[in-house]
């Protein structure tokens, strides 16, 4: 039993980690009253790169460069979302069409080997043509991955696992008990307030947005990298998506959003052995679909005003701001 | 195949045998026609005769027909292949377009263009670029793109299509005479792994990750199953037990690893077969292989050996070319007959007939279909039985789905229910319509 746990939890926490980088900075970035769907666009091109750029410069250059990657997408719908101040949605649709074309092109068998030898002239031939990049190591922690249950849950995995746990951490933190976080929350609240106390809506915005896409192109390369490192196209298959609906669930708070992604990630792992004990392998769709009916119970719950102050949607989320308007 | 069973060579198995022939007739007219093919490839020769013969199997009963034709000067043959994913998915589509390329290096004279990851409700837009592009031969290569490919037929009678993995065309009888169907199928190999399963399972488990509960699925895992048990019941007297965990979905790396997991830590399956467009179930089987645990898997498609060096069984691979070279020399050649085809281990082979096993081509390219390298792991009177088989089923003088394929005992389904009983053998429809599950397939089948 406690062998059966310890492998379901595990593969949660692997799987929900997907969910959680990427949750994590669409909180940040909605916090502040920017709605970002190109989440999904910049999740394929955080996997995409993080194939091309670990086979031609390895690890951590790659992971370094995808989180640049990252910020300049973000820094797209940055421009276009508060200075132009256009409709969020439909920016971040177009990102996301974006991210997944300009991924299946740049992976695409009779582009990658060129792509590959600009960004490193040395690979060998067989580089140019393999689907697969080596795996991020796992690193027990000395000491705590040998105690039982816990360990192998929470300590045996690679450094971004562990750097997504830290990260909630420190993101709740800064959210809820410094400035910083009371201003972000402020700007996505009542900017116009937040304006007139002094704080700089624009920046923190686009700070924010950066952050956002800074997290998920990490939680793309951590799919790749960290998780499956097979590369096909179209391979985060609409987790950005499901990744908005975590943020939902977990009501823009990074503390919540890692029991969501246990959920999230947790159902995903759980709906293949119920298969296998003949539990709903009938429908398998059914157990498929469980966190999306929590997700709109959640949304409907939020629909109540009583509710809706309580737990603190952000007021101005997807609506842009301008002094003169105000 | 001992004597007993050869006496009571039935009918059907007659026929069979007939239909190899038959078979082995257009192999013979292959070669014709691929010299026919080069030479009308290669360089501006001037008109020509040749003699064609081509086998076609009409309401069940082969027919040969030779034609002599004019074989017109050289002009380049324009070809269009429409795609349903991406040509770098490394499962189906990747293998359809290293058929092209291999088809197209022998054609030389051919100017093939493809359009990838086509939705199937969007085929039309492709196939009317194509036409208007010139290409006179046309592949469609997904099951959904049949009735728009039978409905462009229609409207254009100087193009040819092919269509893969349906069963429209004008052989058949229900498509107009310029369309023919293909399919290279994998059943046989599949049974050969589950031989190669059975064979090294130390814990009598195997598992399948399965994309689509779809007949061609099912029928996959129904051989693999059938030929895992035969080899483990052969070794230690007990039914081998088969878990099944479905996907929904032709790829999706991160559900696949997790479903492979699955398998492994939940029901201990220590060989992992599946039907899905990555090598991820190999990459998880080495990965354990890594942790001192040994669990094997399988190539699917192409040799996926480098995946999983150690964890790497055997598995099952296909060349779509020569399927497609013969449709281009029926063009090229003005010698088109709507055919509708399924080829299986021994078709498109030089000759038929089957090897001796120390000389057994199993595991080394050929044909359509053939076996991916054996593990030498695999122990050698099972190496040697995996090759009489292959060698056997050069001549279809084996079936996996018949008794002779189930210990000499009748093939019941999960409920118990006689499926195929002594003396029989599956046919192109039961296969076609598979929608039952062995009896040693432990997990139900999705409706």
């Amino acid at each position: 039993m406690v062998e059966w746990l310890e492998s379901v939890l595990a593969g949660a926490v692997q799987m929900g980690t997907v969910y959680l980088l990427a949750s994590l900075g669409e909180i940040y970035a909605e916090r502040s009253g920017i709605l970002n769907l190109g989440l999904e666009g910049i999740m394929i091109m955080g996997a995409a790169l993080s194939f091309l750029f670990t086979i031609a410069y390895g690890h951590l250059t790659a992971l370094i460069l995808v989180v640049i990657v990252g910020m300049l997408l973000s820094l797209i719908l940055a421009v276009m979302a508060v200075s132009l101040r256009l409709n969020q949605v439909v920016v971040g649709l177009a990102l996301t069409l974006f991210g997944i074309g300009m991924s299946g092109f740049l992976t695409h068998p009779t582009i990658r080997g060129s792509v590959l030898l600009h960004l490193n002239p040395d690979l060998p031939e067989t580089a140019l043509i393999i689907q697969e990049a080596p795996k991020l190591p796992e690193i027990p922690i000395p000491g705590l991955a040998d105690i039982p249950l816990i360990g192998p849950v929470l300590f045996k995995h690679n450094i971004l696992v562990y750097l997504a746990l830290i990260l909630s951490f420190a993101m709740w933190f800064i959210l809820f008990k410094t400035r910083i976080g009371l201003s972000l929350r402020s700007v996505g609240e009542n900017p116009a307030m937040a304006d007139a106390l002094g704080v700089n809506v624009a920046l923190v915005r686009y700070l924010a947005t950066l952050v956002g896409g800074a997290l998920g192109a990490l939680a793309g390369a951590y799919l790749f990298i960290g998780f499956q490192p097979f590369w096909v196209e179209g391979m985060t298959a609409g987790r950005g998506f499901i990744a908005l609906a975590l943020v939902i669930l977990a009501t823009w708070n990074p503390l919540r959003a890692i029991l969501g992604s246990l959920l999230f990630g947790g159902v995903e792992v759980i709906q293949f052995r119920l298969q296998l004990i003949g539990l709903g392998a009938q429908a398998p769709q059914f157990v498929l679909m469980l966190p999306y009916i929590v997700t709109i119970v959640a949304l409907s719950l939020l629909s109540f005003e009583s509710v809706k102050k309580r737990i603190g949607v952000p007021a101005a989320l997807g609506i842009p701001y301008s002094r003169e308007e105000v | 195949m001992n004597k007993e069973s050869r006496r009571k060579l039935t009918r059907r198995e007659f026929l069979g045998v007939t239909k190899a022939a038959a078979v082995g007739g257009v192999i013979a007219a292959g070669v014709v026609g691929a010299a026919a093919g080069y030479f009308a490839g290669t360089g501006a020769a001037p008109a020509k005769t040749v003699t064609r013969t081509t086998t076609v199997t009409q309401a069940g009963a082969p027919t040969t027909i030779t034609k002599t034709v004019e074989v017109p000067a050289a002009e380049k043959l324009k070809v269009g292949y429409v795609y349903v994913g991406p040509v770098g998915d490394f499962g189906w589509t990747y293998a359809h377009d290293q058929g092209r390329q291999w088809a197209d290096q022998r054609f030389k004279n051919v100017e093939s263009k493809y359009v990838e990851s086509v939705p199937e409700a969007e085929v039309g837009g492709a196939l009317e670029s194509l036409i208007a592009e010139g290409a006179k031969l046309i592949f469609t290569t997904s099951f959904g793109y049949m009735d728009a490919t039978a409905e462009f037929a229609e409207k254009n009678p100087d193009v040819y299509f092919v269509h893969i993995s349906g069963y429209r065309s004008g052989a058949a009888g229900n498509a107009p005479e310029n369309m023919s169907a293909a399919f290279a199928e994998f059943y046989q190999l599949y049974y050969l792994n589950g031989l190669a399963a059975g064979a090294v399972t130390e814990t009598g488990v195997v598992g399948y990750v399965a994309a689509h509960p779809i007949p061609e699925v099912v029928r996959h895992i129904n051989a693999f199953a059938l030929g895992a048990n035969y080899a483990y019941k052969k070794r230690t007297g007990k039914n081998i037990k088969c878990y099944v965990d479905w996907l929904f979905s032709w790829f999706d790396p991160g559900k696949t690893r997790t479903a492979a997991q699955a398998l492994v830590e939940e029901k201990n399956a220590d060989v992992l077969a599946f039907t899905e467009d990555s090598p991820t179930t190999l990459q998880v089987a080495q990965e354990y292989w890594e942790k001192g645990k040994r669990v094997w898997s399988l190539s699917h498609y192409s040799d996926m050996t480098q995946y999983g060096p150690d964890a790497h069984l055997t598995g099952q691979i296909v060349n779509w070319g020569p399927i497609y070279l013969d449709f281009y020399k029926m063009v090229a050649t003005g010698t088109w007959q709507s055919v509708d085809i399924w080829t299986r281990i021994g078709d498109y082979l030089p000759w038929r007939w089957r090897l001796p096993v120390e000389k057994s081509t199993a595991g080394k390219p050929e044909g359509t279909v053939y076996l991916a390298p054996l593990n030498p792991a695999i122990p050698s009177e099972w190496q040697e039985e995996i090759k009489r088989r292959y060698e056997e089923m050069k001549e279809l003088l084996f079936e996996p789905f018949s008794p002779e394929g189930n210990l000499g005992e009748p093939i019941r389904d999960q409920d118990g229910e006689v499926r195929i009983g002594p003396g029989e053998r599956a046919d192109h429809d039961m296969l076609w319509s598979m929608d039952w599950h062995v009896e040693y397939v432990e997990t139900p089948l999705p409706r």
